[in-house]
């Protein structure tokens, strides 16, 4: 009886204190967004290596990171901003590629090997039936079992 | 005088080529005629092999210690007014003397497989040995070759610009590139050891068993290399983080990333008897994916900031690389059919079923790393445009993969094998889920507004929870004894929850570090201040020091706390003779609860520009790191002793005990 008391207790806890978590996230709102930062985070400084404008202390870096907080106040939208820089340097410079073109690829492929990876594990191969031994396979394998048992009777004696 | 040397070291390495020759030539005859050759023959080869590669180490080292810039290595790399331990490590910081320093670890790997290789009649281990002759006579090629250290000028130079600023700056290169080299070469042996089985067309577990401990190696050494990397580049790169999704970091991570996936595969293999073709192929892509990264760091085809060397090595690491893949895979496709075992889980609600859902993400994970690190160069090959693949990329693909591999760690280990029921699951996980949800609220109702952090955090409770249950019902009696008991008994699972604990305390302190954040950046007159993180932030004063190799410039940021000064932070940068790139040296002020980082952007006497962080229990990313490290080679340890012996299945004698 305790021990059903116990369980219901131990749902009932896990469900209202997971409820507190959703409900908590739900009402607190999505987190404040540093806009201007996760912009920043996908250019790329055209004259470092492989680093985003936010990581890097080069003048070009910094300038950049004025343009993209003076286009936020006034008003620009994400989209607007980006295509601002692509106009100027390319593709080359969103470090997140576009899904389409010459970078769409990069995108669809994991896309398409997730699934392909998921119905390899779902999928079960039934083993093929053992064809049955001749009979004279049998024999062998009876003889050599009997000489394995042999010896380790030996070997306990 | 100044030939002595170098001609010393270039006899080490024709030494070690014509030993991996003779190894590989030696090897393969053995294996078909286990009478062909004498014992003694092979263990004098590889004797031969590990001694040319030291003398060619020590040759090297000689000559930066005597500042013998009649080497061209020397002269390149080096410099008079380089400290000891930093002379030291030049020997590793240039192209050639890296693959040397390859070279030599790759004979220690073949010296340790050959001690266990008790006579000619081991065709498995012959066979090995035959192999990593082959990719030893590659690496002694490439020294001898296109990457020869010890090529002599005919008029040396009276001193050099020293190593890359960024390679002399810090402790850590003298312990996170061979640290990364133990790895990476490490990896050879199982694969030298899973071709050899596949020559002689044998599967089954004993190519597995005598691989496991040098892969557990590796796989240590490389985990501990990755880890160190991140710390080295948090501790001196500058740009507050640890981890820049470049491509020699992921370099690095694809092979650990497949690596991890073998070691959880071949448990499979080794309890169940499932997943040997597949073990084939992780071992093999591993080695495989240790060359492309190679090629990707050696050769100029990517930019990064570690590319440290340019130069023709990259044509011949490409073909062995596509020599390995093609060679490798063509023997599998050939072998195949004979090792492959033809059972399959039960259920995918089991242990074997969890360890399989944790291969598919790992490789995924490591398929995606891949696809974005050499996407930009396939493009630019085909096309010619340039195209980049960077942090939103591999944050968007990697975090989904994450969350299925923290989730699969919390459930996989508590899992009996062969077919979980409900209600064991339910009995066993009810508690961890429990603690996981109110760990999930706790830190919601702290006023954390992150979905990612909560979720992380309730992932890795659900999974510290269930080691500590998992302990709780296994430990036979409650004296000391019994736990210690316990965990050498079934040291291999405990060495794995230990990992798994250090993976659970990185992936939350990567998304609290990164979802709590804070960051500034602020431009300061001369005894200006300005608040951050709670304190007053004051900009005292700049000063210049002369050292012997380099100019120092640093800033002299002094935090207050209610007036009172509790630290001054002395960010400074780095210019080297010779060499026109300043490196930054960031201040880092750490305690358990978080890591203030302080980073100069721009300096001049009277104004800065400062670059502030607060990350978060940062400090601990570094402790989840070590634990992982331990576990591995706490699991390397526990093989010492069981050797030869079939481990007691525990997990089947610890499910009856739900």
């Amino acid at each position: 009886m305790s021990s059903r008391v116990v369980r219901i207790g131990t749902v009932a806890a896990t469900v209202l204190l997971l409820a507190v978590a959703v409900i908590g996230l739900l009402r607190g709102g999505p987190a404040p967004v540093d806009r201007a930062y996760e912009l920043e985070q996908r250019l790329r400084c055209p004259v470092c290596k492989s680093v985003s404008i936010a990581e890097s202390g080069s003048d070009t870096a910094v300038a950049m990171r004025q343009v993209v907080t003076e286009q936020i106040a006034a008003g620009r939208s994400d989209a607007e901003i980006v295509d601002y820089f692509r106009a100027r340097y390319g593709d080359w410079v969103l470090l997140d590629p576009p899904a389409r073109g010459s970078t769409g690829l990069v995108w669809l492929l994991p896309a398409a090997a997730a699934p392909l990876g998921v119905m390899l594990l779902l999928t079960r191969r039934r083993p093929e039936p053992a064809p049955a031994l001749s009979g004279s396979d049998r024999e062998r394998v009876s003889a050599a079992v009997e000489r394995i048992r042999a010896a380790e009777r030996e070997d306990e004696l | 005088m100044t030939t002595v040397i170098p001609a010393a070291g270039w006899a080490g390495a024709l030494l070690g080529l014509a030993a991996s020759l003779v190894l590989a030539v030696l090897g393969f005859r053995v294996q078909r005629r286990p009478d062909a050759v004498r014992h003694r023959q092979l263990h004098t080869t590889v004797w031969c092999m590990l001694g040319g590669a030291a003398l060619a180490m020590l040759a090297l080292e000689v000559a930066l210690l005597t500042d013998n810039f009649a080497l061209a290595y020397v002269a390149e790399n080096h410099t008079r007014s380089s400290s000891l331990l930093f002379t030291l490590t030049t020997a590793w910081s240039g192209l050639g003397g890296s693959l040397v320093l390859w070279a030599l670890v790759l004979a220690g790997y073949t010296a340790v497989v050959a001690r266990g290789v008790r006579s000619t009649d081991d065709r498995l281990g012959t066979g090995a040995l035959a192999i990593m002759g082959v990719v030893g006579v590659f690496f002694f090629g490439l020294i001898t070759t296109a990457a020869n250290p010890f090529e002599i000028l005919a008029i040396p130079p009276a001193d050099g610009p020293g190593p890359n600023p960024l390679l002399r700056d810090h402790v850590m290169v003298a312990f996170h590139p061979p640290m990364l080299y133990l790895g990476y070469v490490g990896f050879t042996v199982p694969f030298a050891f899973a071709m050899s089985a596949l020559l002689l067309r044998r599967g089954g577990v004993d190519w597995l068993r005598r691989t496991r401990r040098a892969n557990l190696v590796a796989w240590s050494f490389l985990t501990g290399g990755l880890v160190l990397g991140a710390w080295w580049s948090y501790e001196v790169l500058g740009w507050g983080g640890y981890w820049a999704w470049d491509p020699v970091e992921n370099a690095a991570l694809i092979p650990w990333l497949v690596a991890t996936a073998f070691i959880h595969s071949s448990v499979v293999q080794l309890k169940r008897g499932m997943l040997q073709a597949w073990n084939f192929v992780l071992v093999l892509a591993t080695f495989a994916l240790t060359i492309l990264g190679t090629f990707l760091t050696r050769s100029s085809v990517v930019v990064s900031v570690h590319s440290f060397s340019q130069s023709a090595v990259g044509p011949a690491l490409l073909a062995f690389f596509v020599l390995v893949l093609g060679g490798g895979f063509t023997l599998f496709a050939l072998r195949g059919e004979r090792v492959a075992s033809l059972s399959r889980p039960e259920s995918l609600a089991s242990r074997e079923g969890l360890f399989l859902v944790n291969n598919l993400l790992l490789s995924l994970f490591a398929f995606v790393v891949l696809l974005g690190t050499v996407y930009p160069i396939l493009v630019e090959a085909v096309t010619g445009s340039q195209v980049s693949v960077g942090r939103p990329y591999f944050d968007r693909m990697g975090v989904p993969l994450a969350f299925g591999l923290l989730l699969a760690m919390g459930v996989g280990p508590f899992t009996p094998y062969r077919r979980a029921t409900g209600t064991v699951l339910w009995a066993r996980l009810r508690v961890p889920l429990l603690a996981a949800s109110a760990a999930a609220a706790g830190v919601v109702l702290a006023g954390v507004r992150s979905v990612g952090v909560a979720a992380v955090v309730a992932l890795a409770v659900l999974m510290a929870a269930g080691t500590v249950r998992q302990l709780w019902v296994s430990v036979p009696g409650r004296r000391p004894g019994d736990l210690a008991r316990l965990l050498r008994g079934q040291r291999a699972y405990w060495c794995g929850q230990l990992a798994h604990l250090g993976v659970a305390l990185v992936a939350v302190v990567i998304a609290v570090s990164g979802g709590l954040a804070t960051r500034a950046t602020v431009i300061l007159d001369r005894g200006e201040s300005t608040g951050f993180a709670g304190y007053a932030v004051t900009f005292e004063r700049s000063e210049e020091h002369r050292w012997p190799d380099r100019l120092v410039t640093d800033a002299h940021i002094v935090f207050r706390s209610g007036g009172q000064v509790v630290r001054v932070d002395e960010p400074r940068l780095n210019s080297f003779p010779g060499r026109p790139q300043a490196v930054g040296t960031p201040s880092v002020w750490s305690t358990p609860t978080r890591d203030i980082y302080v980073a100069l952007a721009d300096l001049s006497p009277e104004r800065i520009t400062l670059n502030l962080y607060r990350y978060p229990l940062m400090a601990w990313m570094w402790v989840g790191g070590l634990l992982v490290v331990a576990g591995g080679f706490w699991a390397v340890s526990g093989r010492l002793r069981g050797r030869g012996g079939e481990p007691v299945p525990v997990a089947e004698e610890v499910a009856t005990r739900v």
